[in-house]
């Protein structure tokens, strides 16, 4: 059978089109020197490494991704040049982004999770090493979304990093050789790794896949040294498991009670209840806080699991020494719709409503940007930042969402058009922010879905989903948004409109510049204050990975960006996917049928220089 | 090959078909319709008068089994409809539409819906690959579900790839044609 799709030609002739300044004050202020949002600090110290080097997933524990590299800037930006690229020799979803350190840069690529160390000092920029680890070729068919990983870290001369079978391997930074593998996830029951994991006062925090699977997520501190597991905390079960105790003081009252982890879902189907943690890692030294997201409850459907789900769909802060739960906030209560809570937590100090707050902004799959105190779990503020239509507002009092009625999913109920769609207003694609400015730079979706849950069985290694969701464009010609949002009220400043969803990641850096690439291959530089376009680069393939920036020997700065279309979204054009039929699963087709058109499979770095 | 422990969720909404019964699927044997045909594959060629054959297993291209057997075997339900349907509720039952899509159509796992197989579309080869898996995820079903309900599943795959792959995907125009690929 063919299917047509109707090209919305306007949308693609009209490429990106920016949306001003959301008000005249702003307007005003932008043209100034003077930061958007005032007195807002990133709200951890200055990263290991230099100035010119980028040592972890985000650069720093409070997950920035901001540099204080300023060679580049809003005025030279347009003359910035492709200097040198390397091909990965991985044709799937190159989500992540490289590391620099002591003038080396660390790759890590897709399944089969190749590593490559490139030395920066040598004309040509040949390897120092190559490292193919052992990795299970059936965890390629247990990932759900793409055989993506997201990338390594650096720590005490060690490159440490998940391989998608469950192992997490440390490689000698020098050699390329490793020095241990540890077995952290069981493929046999739907487990993958794709996360980037942190390295805390020598401890290696690494977190489970598999949402889609049926699995039970886990987070997990191993010894820098020798790979040994201290501690391991589940994110449902008993308090026990959860690592509940003492120490734990949820700011909402519907968070305490004794093992909610088990009460909040019906029987034992908490074994099988998801929360995984497969996004990105934050650390703040002082208080000794790792924070992470967890993933979805499982099934989709969710007549069988009525229930908060705890703790699926929420921000944790755990001790980093013990693995103790210190404060929980369920962003999403008996998910309904696939909202996975694991995108960054970006911590910031800075004042809202008038006090000075050690702020924790996130950016949720469900639509709303919540800036929360990341002392205790409060929610100061939570507004929508793309087109959201599931919940009437998020009531302050309780930290929940006021859900419409009649966006609520329900076996044997096809419900039509929920904004956003489970890919949420955004996914794994990690904002930025900078302190120059006080602003949060977002890369999102503009995407809807209509749900229908059908019955589901557990059957161990499967996908465990039980319902259709095909997606659309939500309101409006375009599929994306590049924005940036002050948090300290809860509003969006400007936005650059993407006919695609905005899949990639955010840098910006002190030169006043914030760089980002898109499904269809752009790579754009954009003015950090006013969201003005002023340079792109058409890349080998879709860009859903992360930018950096770094001082190379020669004391110039370059800023590196993976090429590679897949992960969740690309996984249309970089998996064997027809995708052409109205009610598939993930049906990339009849969601983005346009996409073929502007990219293809790829696996390639890309350095820029002026 | 990866091991699928087939269990039933105390919680789960099994449809009518849908759960297997952990203790039947302990006890299954080997079906009959593949040991027959493993030790037909199994006799010395030579000694039905024909030259023997030596198999070099490190040069078996992807998707051609060792062990022959698999790709002389018939499909008992082969085009049959009610057999097609009950397929197709399988194919649901046992999560391998949200591998594979719905109506194959590719998701995590590869499209079933555009005739282009990884390892073989036959009958013979389709039954492989659920009897077996594939190295690249997919599960082993072979003693886990009964075989009869495996060549439902096989007569089911086999009804969606017919005729959909288009070989050209042409971008220019107004209208994008879109096809299994």
């Amino acid at each position: 059978m063919r299917v047509y799709h109707a090209l919305v030609l306007g949308l693609v002739l009209a490429g990106c089109k920016k949306v001003g300044p959301s008000s005249d004050s702003t307007a005003a202020r932008v043209q100034g020197g003077a930061p958007i949002v005032a007195d807002a600090r990133i709200g951890t110290p200055n990263p290991p490494g230099g100035e010119g080097e980028w040592v972890m997933p985000a650069r720093d524990y409070a997950s920035s991704r901001y540099s204080t590299l300023a060679q580049i800037t809003s005025a030279n930006v347009k003359n910035l040049k492709a200097a040198w690229t390397f091909s990965t020799g991985v044709l799937r979803g190159h989500e992540g982004q490289p590391l620099v350190v002591n003038k080396t840069m660390y790759l890590v690529t897709p399944y089969p999770n190749v590593a490559y160390a490139i030395d920066l000092t040598q004309p040509g920029y040949p390897l120092k090493w190559k490292f193919r680890p052992e990795n299970a070729q059936a965890a390629a068919g247990t990932a759900c979304c793409d055989v993506v990983n997201r990338g390594a870290a650096y720590a005490d001369g060690k490159i440490v990093y998940n391989l998608l079978d469950g192992h997490t391997v440390a490689v000698d930074a020098e050699s390329g050789k490793q020095l241990w593998r540890v077995q952290m996830a069981d493929l046999n029951r739907g487990e993958t790794i794709t996360m980037a994991p942190i390295v805390v006062k020598n401890r290696v925090i690494v977190g489970s896949s598999g949402g889609e699977m049926g699995v039970r997520g886990w987070i997990a501190a191993l010894d820098l040294a020798t790979g040994r597991e201290l501690w391991r905390a589940y994110n449902t079960g008993s308090d026990a498991d959860v690592k509940i105790g003492a120490r734990f003081k949820p700011f909402y009252a519907t968070e305490r009670g004794k093992d909610l982890g088990l009460t909040s879902w019906p029987g034992d189907s908490w074994k099988v209840g998801g929360g995984a943690v497969w996004g990105w890692l934050s650390y703040d030294p002082t208080l000794n806080l790792v924070y992470h997201g967890t993933s979805n409850p499982g099934p989709w459907n969710q007549d069988v699991r009525p229930g908060d789900n705890k703790w699926t769909c929420a921000i944790l802060a755990r001790d980093a020494d013990t693995g103790e739960l210190v404060w929980a906030f369920q962003v999403t209560p008996h998910d309904l719709w696939d909202y996975d809570a694991v995108n960054e937590n970006i911590l910031v100090d800075m004042p809202v409503k008038g006090q000075p707050r050690k702020a924790l902004v996130h950016f949720d799959r469900n639509g709303f940007a919540y800036t929360l105190d990341r002392q205790t779990g409060e929610v100061l503020l939570a507004q929508p930042y793309v087109p959201m239509n599931w919940a009437k507002y998020i009531n302050l009092q309780t930290g929940r969402p006021e859900i419409d009625s009649s966006k609520a999913t329900k076996q044997g109920k096809l419900v039509k058009n929920i904004c956003p769609s489970l890919e949420g207003g955004k996914n794994q694609q990690p904002a930025a922010f900078s302190p120059q400015t006080g602003l949060f730079y977002v890369p999102t979706n503009n995407l809807c879905m209509d749900f229908e849950s059908r019955p589901v069985s557990y059957i161990a290694g499967t996908p465990y989903i039980g319902a259709n969701a095909p997606e659309t464009g939500g309101p409006g010609d375009y599929k994306g948004e590049f924005m940036a949002w002050d948090a300290a009220n809860g509003r969006k400043v400007w936005g650059i409109r993407e006919p695609f969803p905005v899949w990639g990641g955010a840098l910006v850096t002190a030169g006043n510049v914030v760089f980002y690439g898109t499904l269809d291959g752009w790579f754009k530089a954009a003015n950090a204050r006013t969201g003005e376009v002023l340079w792109q680069f058409k890349v080998g393939s879709g860009v859903v990975g992360n930018p950096i920036t770094y001082t190379a020997p020669d004391g110039k700065q370059y800023i590196a960006v993976y090429s590679g279309i897949g992960g969740d979204m690309g996984l249309l054009i970089a998996g064997d996917v027809a995708a052409n039929l109205p009610f598939d699963v993930r049906e990339r087709g009849t969601t983005l049928p346009d996409l073929a058109k502007y990219t293809s499979w790829g696996g390639m770095l890309f350095v820029f220089a002026l | 090959m990866r091991p699928i422990l087939a269990l039933c969720a105390t919680l789960g909404l099994a449809s009518a078909i849908g759960c297997v019964n952990q203790s039947d699927a302990a006890e299954s044997r080997e079906p009959d319709i593949v040991r027959r045909a493993m030790q037909q594959a199994q006799q010395p060629a030579s000694a039905a008068g024909q030259p023997t054959l030596i198999q070099h297993p490190e040069h078996i291209q992807p998707g051609i089994s060792l062990r022959g057997g698999f790709t002389q075997l018939a499909n008992p339900f082969q085009g049959d409809p009610a057999k097609i349907k009950e397929g197709g509720a399988l194919f649901v039952s046992y999560n391998c539409m949200d591998c594979h899509g719905a109506e194959g159509s590719g998701a995590m796992g590869p499209s079933l819906a555009d005739g282009r197989f990884h390892f073989g579309g036959t009958a013979g080869e389709v039954y492989q690959s659920i009897y077996e898996g594939r190295p690249d995820g997919m599960p082993a079903w072979g003693g886990r579900i009964p075989d009869d309900q495996i060549w439902r599943l096989v007569a089911y795959v086999q009804s969606l790839g017919a005729n959909k792959d288009v070989a050209t995907e042409n971008f220019t125009g107004k209208t994008i044609q879109k096809m299994g690929h």
